[in-house]
């Protein structure tokens, strides 16, 4: 068995965690943007350790710190005991979910995912018309479901630099599915997480080669669907990936403008894509760092399904985020996530301008692009 | 009044009990921190108040007392040195010992009190300790408060208290520094244990010629930057130049920087070759090493410095000093002045006020040229001697209520 | 006294809004301890705090402090700061109940004076953020204590906090220039100003140390030294701890400011040389990049263990046996467990066999840091000292390797607590004259009840600190607690009677309030008129530094 999917591993995380100094708390998004000692890895684990221990109840009060956390994995990076507190909150949630002590905000979340998930899908072939989907091929896009709902413009951008770079036309999956399953596992929901799996993985196995604009999708298809017994024999690469291996191909324009690279979370720290995006941003742009980037990138926010359950924290994660840049007097900043690319536009301050990687690629390079009209029944 | 007199002198012998003329004083001069002890619980019964006073008494008026009877505790006699502990280069001493009298204690073991300006020695300990005014410090070796591992004092109802000698500790606020700065006002120190130095293995001094006094300054803070730490460093200004250093011919904005560096001769010369790097980016140059090493001997007494001395003072940050010096001079017309007791906290500016023939201003000259210097200096941002924050004072009078709450130690002072 | 709670919800609501208040449960009992290794004792049992907080509150500016505090006087309850809770005295315990304000909102770096090399900065900053920022700006504030993760600068200035640079840097009280300070009496004052040039007690340095008694530090204004531009480290060996002092002793007394000195004792060098943590930098940068995945058919997420078999007495067998399955995880502390309930036994036998078999004395790390030039030079004469007094160079390796790994301890007392025993520190200090004698006595003190190996680091040219760690079993908590307070009291006595200080940077909090009379004697009147000066109705963090209450009764 691997090493951190033991009952034994995780009784010895969750008891590490209790009697630990809390080495890792600075480096907890959630707790360092409300402040609170009650949101930090330690005492959210110390939490967890209780209602398993059977000192705290199973109820909605006792298992909130549980839903506290992105899974961004800022905190393992200064765990000496290799715990995995977002991985491990995860496991709780599913046990609050089974005790009918999940979050009020995620009642019926099951069927509220599915419902959007069709919704989206629906609507992006409405947006984009049916000649740009596939159901099979060499090559197909997946470009998550928060691109699909609220980052059109950027799925058209990628699918012109796919010209441009004389990879295109890239299909977008067609199996009536917008996202990988990974709220699912966030909200705790590991049966439907496995089952839907198995639908995404029967549209996938159609390719040969899958471009995947979403870090947490990337995860959820590499390296959790096999936990669930699910395969997915075709390779799956994420856009950033995919882009530098092609990215010589890029124009270099002549005054290389300076555009901040805000790492996603997961891209950087669970699937380890830190350089590729860097060395197509390079390309077209001057890269620059915000203070805490690369495997120190502090998250947007917007995962481990936050945004619902605590969406002013969420909200308020991504402008801290981007308040470094306002201070520093403004600028572009660009990402390789959907759901990066939403929270931070949404909470840009004046002065920050955010944009996906393909998209400030595309227009760094002067490749034109159409942002395809708003569906008809958009909420 | 007489009764307190006949009893303090059966506490210290008669002998030590004088009466101050022209003022509700009586000057008492006990032998002991004990007899300390005894003296302020029997000045206090007897609601006197208790002015303490360290070397060079000259019976001052003290201000803020009114008619109220008063003793003028002197601690002259208190002048052992209680432990002296070698390996650890502390020294347990009486408050009454003056500084030079311990530097003599102390040379010929080979040891020092460190770096300070030699003309603040001349004060006893206590008042060293007891009364906080600008330039008791070196960058080598910090602010005199500093050296202070550990007080003893007598408080207002008698009781001793001792401070526990520590490197450093964390038991809570330091109390000793209670005791520091505070004039006697919470308790008169008694004893104190003081951080010692051993004699450097090698002294180096050096001159250099500087365009401008501001660029003598940015050099100044440079080398300190860099981690120097001088055992002494002044900046001074062409009129003093031409004062005190005749025959050196320089510009009327130009000015002579002399430093003095020690310690392991590696060291010292590396913090000399460090100020002298810092004067060479300012656009400075070296000069005769014979005025440093002139400057160096006035400074101990070794040598006569030529009259007449300063007689304004006025400290400021690093942000401020330079123009504190500009605002100084431009306020009186012929000043000579220099700039010394640097650390990283700054420097003070000291000034000298002359009429034509070089003689010191007195009378009314000498108040109105105080006057414009004092209030050019404080709109420049520097501080004046005798300057207090003002704003916890109402705590400070809560402290002194709870600790004297009949409110006979130093009433006047730090009003 | 029954406070009423909703009362004090909505004063505190009034001040900061609904959100920055809460007297949620779960809040209340993360509030209601910081790192002291004795609570952690009940916690391990099950127990629940002995006392919690009624609200916890998070201002964003110092008005918002001073009005919770007059409301905090007006409702008679008390007021308890809380930074970074990783303080390891108990300074943050409610013992009386009242108010938590958590200063993690106020936390601004606002800017940096490049003239004079001043910071102001708020005090619910991190601090490894704190500091990670001035590097940025090229700067440092030279404080890296091991808890630079998980502590806050306001907490580092009301403790008087020390980092392991501090032989060069200085502890923090040596580097303020001034403090904003909300008083008990909900005044808002700031201490700055020429210290030196200004007549009156230096008020920073009696706000220093005070642990909330006094009031709440919002902000300060602190020295900075420009970022390092070279650092130097080296480790050495010298034949025993006498030797060793010795050494530090004539470095510090040649005027020399290394930035960081630990002579490690028989015991604690045989020690390091075990469960040496292999630092690899590739294979953490790999672990940090990529999440670990399951393998097929474990299940995405894993599975949350079931509460565990009730607490049986777990022998000393059953003890080896679980070291020899942790053994790779090289936690070197383990080695002791298994044996502590023999602690003279093994400090006498093992650390003959760390003096006869290792044969190796003792470890001596140096450390220098600073200005390139004056550095280099500082370093050569430092080496050239140690090698004079007899100390033999062993090269950069071990200093470089004790930097790497420098923050490691902290995380070894999971282990320990799992294990069913308990671990912790008291440093103490004095003059080079009485160092052996501190070290011997307070070792002899420890060493009855516990496993206790020490290092002598944060040296001053008047004399230094020793670090001594201490570990120790007992049946159950009741009992653990006991040998816990019996370990303390013997310590710290041996120490003031010797002529030691009770703590050179951990402070005082529940821990060594019964040993402040002790430590101070007479000036504890001065403590005393302070605190009454400061808050007069006795609400600022009532039960702590030893401070006697009338208003609330004892500890």
């Amino acid at each position: 068995m691997s090493e951190r999917f033991t009952t034994a591993d995780v009784a010895r995380q969750l008891d590490d965690c209790t009697f630990c100094p809390k080495m890792c708390r600075h480096a907890c998004p959630v707790s360092t943007t409300t402040g609170k000692e009650s949101l930090i890895p330690q005492a959210k684990m110390d939490r967890l350790n209780r209602l398993r221990r059977g000192l705290e109840p199973w109820r909605a009060e006792t298992t909130d710190a549980l839903y506290a956390c992105t899974g961004c994995r800022q905190c393992t990076v200064y765990c000496d005991h290799g715990n995995e507190p977002g991985l491990v909150l995860l496991a709780g949630r599913a046990a609050a979910q089974k005790n009918g002590a999940g979050h009020p905000a995620l009642t019926g979340y099951g069927e509220r995912f599915r419902a959007r998930d069709q919704r989206l899908a629906t609507a992006a072939k409405e947006q984009f018309g049916a000649e740009h989907f596939a159901t099979s091929g060499t090559i197909g896009f997946w470009p998550g479901c928060d691109s699909l709902d609220k980052g059109s413009a950027d799925i058209a951008a990628a699918q012109a630099i796919f010209e441009r770079l004389g990879v295109g036309p890239v299909p977008i999956v067609d199996a009536g599915l917008a996202c990988a399953g990974y709220p699912l596992l966030a909200a705790g929901l590991t049966d439907e997480f496995r089952w839907h799996a198995g639908k995404v993985a029967t549209a996938l196995r159609r390719f040969t080669t899958i471009v995947i604009g979403c870090s947490a999708c990337r995860h959820a298809i590499t390296a959790q669907y096999q936990g669930e017994g699910v395969t997915v024999p075709t390779e799956v690469v994420t856009l950033a990936e995919f882009l530098a291996t092609h990215a010589a191909k890029l124009p270099t324009p002549a005054v290389r403008k300076p555009v901040y690279y805000h790492d996603p979370c997961y891209l950087a720290r669970s699937v380890g894509v830190l350089e590729e995006p860097r060395r197509v941003l390079g390309q077209v742009a001057e890269v620059r760092e915000f203070a805490w980037s690369g495997v120190d990138t502090e998250c947007c926010g917007g995962g481990g399904l936050l945004p619902k359950t605590m969406p002013a924290v969420a909200d308020a994660m991504a402008r801290r985020r981007l308040s470094e840049i306002a201070a520093a007097g403004g600028g572009t900043v660009a990402t390789a996530c959907g759901t990066c690319a939403l929270m931070l536009r949404r909470n840009a301050p004046d002065g920050v301008e955010v944009a996906d990687l393909a998209t400030t690629v595309a227009r760094l390079t002067d490749t034109p692009f159409t942002p395809p009209a708003a569906p008809a029944d958009e909420p | 009044m007489t009764d307190l007199a006949a009893a303090l002198g059966r506490l210290v012998g008669d002998e030590h009990v004088r009466p101050v003329p022209g003022q509700p004083a009586w000057l008492v001069t006990p032998a002991s921190p004990a007899e300390v002890a005894d003296v302020i619980r029997s000045s206090a019964d007897a609601g006197a108040a208790i002015v303490p006073v360290g070397a060079g008494y000259r019976a001052a008026r003290v201000r803020g007392l009114g008619e109220r009877p008063r003793i003028h505790l002197s601690t002259e006699r208190l002048d052992q040195v209680v432990q002296l502990d070698e390996t650890s280069l502390l020294c347990q001493v009486q408050a009454g010992l003056t500084g030079l009298a311990l530097e003599k204690i102390l040379a010929p073991r080979g040891l020092s009190l460190g770096d300070y300006p030699p003309g603040i020695l001349g004060s006893s300990i206590g008042g060293l300790i007891g009364v906080r005014t600008p330039g008791k410090s070196s960058a080598r070796h910090g602010f005199f408060e500093e050296a202070v591992a550990g007080v003893s004092a007598v408080l207002a109802d008698g009781r001793t208290v001792h401070t526990r000698v520590a490197p450093r500790r964390s038991t809570g606020p330091d109390l000793a520094r209670a005791l520091c700065g505070s004039e006697g006002t919470l308790g008169i120190i008694t004893a104190a244990t003081l951080r010692l130095h051993r004699r450097p293995e090698a002294r180096l001094v050096a001159a250099f010629l500087v365009p401008s006094v501001a660029a003598a300054i940015d050099a100044a803070f440079l080398a300190l930057r860099e981690e120097c730490a001088p055992a002494g460093l002044r900046i001074i200004d062409a009129a003093e130049v031409r004062a005190q250093f005749p025959g050196v011919a320089l510009g009327d904005s130009e000015a002579l920087l002399v430093a003095a560096t020690a310690g392991p001769t590696d060291l010292a010369a590396c913090d000399r070759d460090l100020i002298a790097s810092a004067v060479d980016a300012e656009g400075g140059r070296a000069a005769d090493v014979g005025l440093a090493e002139l400057w160096w001997r006035r400074r101990f007494g070794l040598e006569a410095t030529p009259e007449p001395g300063p007689m304004f003072q006025a400290s400021a940050g690093p942000g401020e000093l330079t123009a504190a010096y500009h605002a100084v001079r431009a306020a009186v017309p012929g000043a000579r002045l220099h700039v010394s007791r640097f650390d990283l906290d700054g420097a003070v500016v000291f000034a000298t006020f002359v009429d034509g023939s070089g003689a010191a201003l007195t009378g009314d000259a000498l108040a109105a040229a105080l006057t414009s210097a004092e209030a050019a200096a404080t709109r420049a941002g520097a501080w004046l001697l005798g300057a207090r924050p003002t704003a916890l004072d109402p705590y400070l009078a809560a402290l002194r209520a709870e600790l004297d709450p009949r409110g006979v130690m130093n009433p006047g002072a730090l009003q | 006294m029954v406070v009423d709670a909703d009362r004090v919800r909505r004063e505190l609501e009034a001040i900061v809004g609904p959100r920055r208040v809460s007297l949620r449960a779960g809040d209340l009992d993360t509030y209601a301890r910081d790192m002291w290794p004795r609570l952690l004792l009940a916690r391990r049992d099950g127990a629940p705090p002995a006392s919690l907080p009624t609200a916890v509150v998070w201002p964003e500016t110092a008005r918002e402090v001073a009005a919770i505090v007059k409301t905090a006087r007006r409702l008679g309850v008390p007021i308890i700061p809380y930074g970074g809770g990783s303080g390891v005295c108990g300074g943050v315990v409610p013992v009386f109940g009242g108010i938590t304000v958590d200063t993690k909102r106020m936390a601004a770096l606002r800017g940096v004076r490049s003239r004079d090399q001043v910071v102001d900065v708020e005090a619910g900053l991190s601090g490894e953020r704190f500091e990670r920022e001035l590097a940025r700006r090229g700067y440092t504030f030279g404080n890296f204590p091991s808890s630079i993760y998980c502590s806050t600068v306001g907490g580092w200035l009301a403790t008087r906090a020390a980092g392991q640079l501090s032989t060069k840097y200085g502890k923090v009280e040596d580097r303020v220039a001034g403090l904003t300070l909300v008083t008990g009496t909900g005044d808002i004052v700031d201490t700055d100003g020429p210290r030196r040039a200004l007549g009156g007690p230096d008020w920073t340095q009696l706000i220093l140390g005070s642990e909330g008694t006094l009031g709440i530090i919002t902000s300060a204004r602190l020295r900075l030294s420009p970022a390092p531009q070279l650092t130097v480290f080296r480790g050495f060996e010298v034949d025993n701890v006498a030797a060793g002092i010795e050494a530090l002793r004539r470095v510090m007394q040649t005027g020399l400011r290394p930035a960081v000195v630990r002579l490690y004792d028989e015991l604690d060098t045989f020690v390091n040389s075990f469960g040496h943590h292999e630092h690899d930098p590739e294979r953490a940068h790999f672990q940090h990049t990529h999440a670990p995945a399951p393998l097929p058919g474990e299940g995405a997420l894993p599975p949350l263990p079931p509460p565990p078999r009730p607490a049986e007495s777990r022998g000393p067998l059953e003890r080896l046996l679980g070291l020899a399955r942790r053994k790779k995880d090289g936690l070197r502390g383990d080695a002791f467990t298994a044996l502590l309930d023999r602690p003279r036994f093994i400090n006498t036998v093992v650390g003959a066999v760390a003096e006869k078999i290792a044969r190796k004395g003792c470890k001596l790390i140096i450390g220098l840091e600073g200005a390139r030039l004056r550095t280099e030079v500082e370093a050569a004469l430092t080496f050239a000292e140690l090698e004079r007094a007899g100390a033999r160079d062993l090269g950069e390796e071990p200093g470089r390797a004790w930097h790497a790994r420098r923050y490691a301890v902290s995380y070894k007392m999971s282990g320990v607590f799992r294990d069913g025993a308990f671990v912790d520190t008291m440093e103490v200090a004095t003059r080079w004259s009485n160092l052996a004698d501190l070290y011997y006595s307070v070792r002899e003190a420890i060493g009855r009840h516990a496993v206790v190996m020490a290092h002598f680091s944060h040296a001053y040219p008047e004399g230094c600190s020793i670090y001594f760690t201490f570990a120790a079993h007992a049946d159950d908590r009741a009992a653990s607690e006991r040998r816990y307070d019996a370990i303390w009291k013997d310590g710290l006595e041996a120490a003031t009677r010797v002529g030691g200080t009770i703590s050179h940077h951990h402070g005082v909090g529940l821990l060594r309030g019964p040993f402040m009379a002790g430590e101070h004697r007479e000036a504890m009147a001065i403590l005393g008129a302070l605190k009454k000066s400061f808050d007069p109705d006795d609400v600022m963090n009532p039960g702590k530094l030893g401070l006697p209450s009338a208003r609330w009764g004892s500890v």
